[in-house]
């Protein structure tokens, strides 16, 4: 009996040992994201999930892809149904709306007892919300212009330095090469059939160099001023005289680019992936925006849900200090070919992989320091409508010729009623 | 004195009696019924319930805000939704019509006997059995501004002097749209009139000409006639389809521009995943289904009194 009972015993502890070490080989957490197979980035994401496996024995990241057209329709639904994944990657446009409804886990207490000094982390105070961090910027970006070298040469022409070059440079070099009525070639290019974020940022190149903005620093709608009609008129003056392709989504834009059929173009960070795959890869010249401040903005973020286990919460914290450390945040520009938030960041030696990588850097220092971002002060948790009013009265004045000056009267008061 | 109740009981559910025939049929039937209200109605509920409360993202498990009428105060006043109800009222007619006509017109073509008739009809039924974003995509090519093929035709046969900007132009916009519902919809018109024109007994069609009736009259009072079942449960379907269909705008257009193809179907997804205002979303749907219960009541009361 007693035999009998050392054996019930002994079979009791072995069972628990086994699935405790089951319950650790279990753990397991969902990290859901857009940029998985994203040349570069995809890989840096894979290595820094490696990384985090290999130092967390039993911990394994499901790292699984969602399109990016339907990202925030797939973690809305996630959220809405009390399963979101403890590895929170939104863009940052889109992690208010879960901020403001309390969803994501206030950061400051784990920055803290982390010790990480974030001053001077790039676009950071995006991922402030009534007072409290909620997110850590994973990127920050500034825009850069790039020409295509032989149709400027054979136009006659130099690289545009400013409006007033590169409204001549992109007229220049517009043409219908066979003469069949139909436009071959374009001066520049821009994405106008994708959503109205998107819509607003490449507006945004011509309004931030004609001095405007959608609000000032305190969150005042700041749209019905002389300069936010000089950067509408600017769009205008593009779009009318049909300078770029129009109705293109982003990816065909940069297609047409390095297939050598458009002449400027202005483009974030991303551009030279397209680019290196372009027929018209050597004759690509990249150089500094002709407007001043470049756009620039932050792209996107790590967070974590508010209502996880303590212990899960504690896992995705230190996988975020990890994408955050001085080695990945290197490696985010030597694999990702991003530029790297941290202003400590070791980047030396990127350039000799990606030649144009100082002038990216420059670019977003620029645009930092200008205090540009997409999303505008005071209309972030509003920016899907703000965005889209921006964009529909645009296409109204395109579409039914009205006044740059009219315009910004509607798109003020229109702005101020979703502020309430 | 035991024995009886044992006997009554007995009988009670003696489910074999003829009189009691119905209520095996309903003990039957009744885990289908219960799956289908849970699957059909019970989502149905929480969109109702959603809609008379003021939420922005709806979470499981939380509790219910208060009850309100705003979504349906918005709704009403909303220009929005009532220029949505025109689009779609619009596209809904355009499409159906052109539907009936080009879907009768190939039914009736390869109704006739001729060399390669298997081919056509397989040709006619094709863009049915095209996955209908396959063929947006391909439609959207065509339709592009800068590249498109219609662009290009069209300024090749002088019709226009530059391309056509299908997306940007309010009136192209809603025609691209009609044009791919049509081409995705007509096939179920034309197999539906199809299968009812193979119904109809040849020997209407002799005694018709023998009385001196010609073609034209024979089709309008045979065919169409005998049609008129086939053709209103087709016309319902179809209806139906225009309606709710969210696919082919959603890539071709996004409902733009100046909302000139936001359906009803579009404002409900803006409202929802663009905007997050699910109470708002829900209130859009739930008249979407009024509407469509009304419609189809309708068209169907319609069809009932057009048969002989």
């Amino acid at each position: 009996m007693r035999r009998l009972y050392g054996r019930l015993m002994a079979g009791a502890a072995l069972s628990a040992l086994l699935l405790a070490g089951a319950a650790q080989a279990d753990t397991r957490l969902k990290f859901i994201s857009w940029q998985t197979d994203d040349g570069g980035t995809g890989e840096w994401w894979q290595s820094a999930i490696d990384a985090f496996e290999a130092s967390h024995p039993g911990v394994t990241i499901e790292f699984t892809k969602a399109d990016r057209s339907t990202y925030a329709d797939t973690m809305t639904t996630l959220f809405a149904a009390g399963d979101p994944p403890q590895i929170v990657h939104l863009a940052s446009f889109e992690f208010q709306m879960f901020g403001d409804s309390g969803w994501l886990e206030p950061l400051d207490p784990w920055i803290e007892k982390s010790g990480i000094d974030m001053t001077g982390w790039a676009g950071q105070k995006t991922c402030q919300m009534n007072g409290e961090t909620v997110c850590i910027m994973m990127n920050y970006f500034g825009y850069i212009m790039a020409y295509n070298r032989k149709i400027l040469t054979e136009a006659g022409l130099e690289p545009p330095t400013d409006w007033d070059s590169y409204l001549a440079v992109a007229r220049a070099t517009t043409k219908d090469l066979n003469g069949d009525g139909i436009m071959d070639q374009f001066g520049t290019g821009h994405e106008t059939r994708g959503g109205a974020g998107q819509y607003l940022t490449e507006m945004l190149n011509y309004i931030l160099d004609a001095g405007a903005y959608w609000t000032d620093a305190e969150g005042n709608v700041t749209i019905d001023t002389p300069e936010m009609i000089e950067g509408l008129t600017r769009w205008k003056t593009v779009i009318d005289e049909k300078l770029t392709p129009i109705d293109m989504a982003a990816s065909e834009v940069r297609k047409l680019f390095a297939d050598g059929k458009m002449a400027l173009k202005l483009d974030g960070p991303w551009l030279y992936g397209t680019t290196e795959r372009g027929i018209a890869k050597d004759d690509i010249v990249y150089a500094a925006p002709p407007f001043h401040p470049p756009v620039g903005g932050s792209s996107n973020v790590l967070a974590m849900p508010a209502d996880i286990p303590e212990d899960e919460k504690a896992l995705v914290w230190d996988f975020i200090t990890l994408t955050m450390s001085p080695e990945f945040q290197r490696t985010y520009a030597t694999l990702g070919g991003n530029t790297p938030p941290s202003p400590t960041a070791d980047v030396s030696g990127v350039e000799e992989t990606i030649p144009h990588f100082p002038l990216l850097q420059q670019t977003m220092t620029e645009a930092a320091e200008a205090g540009v971002d997409r999303i505008p002060t005071g209309l972030d948790l509003y920016y899907n409508e703000f965005s889209k009013m921006i964009m529909e009265e645009t296409q109204r004045m395109l579409i039914q010729g009205l006044a740059p000056a009219e315009v910004v009267k509607t798109m003020q008061a229109k702005a101020e009623d979703l502020q309430g | 004195m035991t024995h009886i109740p044992t006997r009554r009981r007995r009988r009670i559910f003696d489910l074999a009696r003829p009189s009691r025939q119905h209520i095996l049929g309903y003990i039957l039937i009744a885990p289908a019924v219960i799956m289908v209200a849970l699957i059909i109605l019970w989502p149905l509920m929480l969109a109702l319930d959603l809609s008379l409360q003021r939420v922005k993202i709806p979470r499981l498990g939380t509790a219910r805000k208060p009850f309100t009428l705003d979504n349906y105060e918005w709704l009403f006043q909303s220009t929005e939704f009532w220029m949505a109800c025109w689009i779609t009222l619009k596209l809904v007619i355009v499409v159906s019509i052109c539907c009936l006509v080009v879907g009768m017109a190939t039914a009736l073509l390869v109704n006739q006997r001729f060399r390669g008739r298997r081919l056509a009809r397989l040709g006619m039924a094709l863009p049915w059995a095209v996955p209908e974003i396959i063929a947006v995509v391909i439609f959207a090519w065509m339709f592009d501004s800068s590249f498109g093929l219609f662009g290009w035709v069209a300024v090749k046969l002088g019709i226009a002097d530059h391309m056509i900007p299908w997306v940007s132009s309010p009136a192209a916009a809603f025609w691209a749209v009609a044009i791919t519902m049509v081409w995705k919809g007509f096939p179920f018109v034309s197999i539906m009139v199809l299968a009812g024109l193979q119904s109809i007994p040849s020997d209407y069609y002799a005694a018709a000409k023998v009385d001196g009736a010609g073609a034209l009259q024979r089709f309008r009072w045979i065919t169409v006639p005998l049609l008129m079942p086939v053709l209103g449960v087709t016309m319902v379907l179809t209806t139906l389809w225009v309606f709710r269909d969210f696919s082919i705008i959603k890539v071709l257009t996004q409902g733009g521009p100046l909302r000139s193809t936001q359906t009803l179907s579009i404002m409900t997804y803006d409202q929802a995943f663009q905007y997050q205002n699910y109470g708002r979303a829900a209130a859009v749907g739930i008249v979407t289904l009024v509407i469509c219960i009304i419609a189809s009541v309708l068209m169907l009361g319609r069809r009932a009194k057009s048969i002989y």
